[in-house]
């Protein structure tokens, strides 16, 4: 062995230290939106501190989402929210969507640009597992990866019924929900 | 009966009548501002509640850790209101969030997750002046417990929100 061999062997370590691994991208501050319209009445909700995973090895892509951090316009609304009869918050803090990038060949995570997303999973909300499939948008600029996503859920799936009184009129059947992310390796 | 004693009688009875029908309305009127009141029922403000505790970053953390559904229990509240918090721990850093208000990490170097503090548009400025690796106080509302999420394979931070700063040191 010469010493410049010895010396490249030596040096190995050093470059695979600074070669970063295709790392999990983590976004501690996911946006969630909730829309709801009926003729009586638009009701947003928002919230800005979910956490939330990509793999872009595997394509996983896991959130979970602070129920009690959903903010509305009018405080007795935020109220009916958590209370138990809705969605029981502080029996259930947190909301879950576990699923997968369906066509994760068209996402290049090196390169920038935008790509079309198609994820396909399950989420969890209150102590119901419903399959979701969603479509969206993957966008890549200088390291950063921000996801838009756009889907229906349908309220009575997780239990939610409002069978009499004001929500029965004022709440939509099914709710329009986008989540939008900025994630980075942590 | 004489015509005149029905009248003695039907005079108090319609005293009765109008004192009845008076009383519906001041129920009526009550009721609806009672509904006026709810329907626009303002927010918590937090940082004019008094605080239900005052806790170390590692203390809060381990608690959830340890035990989240006791936890939930202890700090969280039924109709979203849970405890107001005085948290004191380290600046990891300041960032902001999708809704362009100030998020601090607070840490402790023994808890493997930390206390996430969201600021509000009136303490923004607050949390910009704090500075990385010092130590600091902050009152807000707790919404969330920290846990290990295996999905995830991460620690999710305590999340406080409306948050200002109590005390940097």
């Amino acid at each position: 062995m010469t010493i410049k061999q010895i010396l490249l062997l030596a040096a190995l370590p050093a470059t695979f230290a600074f070669m970063a691994p295709a790392g999990k991208l983590v976004s501690r501050a996911v946006h969630i939106e909730f829309f709801s319209t009926t003729p009586a009445e638009d009701i947003r909700a928002n919230n800005y501190t979910g956490t939330g995973a990509i793999d872009p090895a595997s394509g996983d892509v896991v959130f979970s989402i602070p129920m009690q951090s959903f903010e509305f316009e009018k405080a007795l609304m935020q109220k009916h929210f958590n209370s138990p009869d809705f969605l029981d918050t502080k029996a259930y803090p947190k909301a879950k969507f576990k699923g997968s990038i369906v066509d994760l060949g068209e996402v290049d995570f090196t390169k920038d640009g935008s790509y079309p997303l198609s994820v396909k999973g399950e989420m969890t909300i209150k102590d119901k597992t419903n399959p979701l499939t969603t479509t969206g948008t993957i966008t890549v600029k200088v390291g950063k990866v921000s996801i838009e996503s756009k889907f229906p859920i349908i309220l009575a799936d997780y239990g939610i019924a409002f069978i009499k009184g004001k929500p029965s009129t004022n709440v939509a059947k099914t709710v329009e929900v986008t989540v939008k992310g900025e994630f980075a390796t942590e | 009966m004489t015509p005149n004693t029905t009248s003695t009688n039907s005079r108090p009875r319609r005293r009765i009548l109008r004192k009845a029908l008076l009383l519906l309305v001041i129920i009526a009127i009550a009721g609806g501002a009672y509904a006026f009141y709810l329907f626009n029922l303002p927010h918590r403000d937090v940082q004019a509640t008094s605080t239900d505790a005052q806790v170390e970053v590692s203390a809060l953390v381990q608690e959830f850790l340890t035990d989240a559904s006791t936890a939930n229990a202890k700090y969280l509240g039924e109709e979203g209101e849970g405890k107001v918090l005085e948290v004191h721990g380290l600046v990891r850093g300041v960032e902001t969030d999708l809704n362009g208000q100030a998020v601090v990490l607070l840490e402790s170097s023994d808890a493997p997750a930390g206390v996430r503090c969201s600021f509000t548009t009136t303490t923004n400025a607050q949390a910009a002046a704090l500075i990385a690796g010092e130590a600091a106080t902050i009152k807000g509302v707790i919404r969330a417990g920290a846990s290990y999420d295996p999905d995830l394979e991460l620690y999710e931070h305590v999340v406080l929100e409306k948050c200002a700063v109590v005390q940097s040191h």
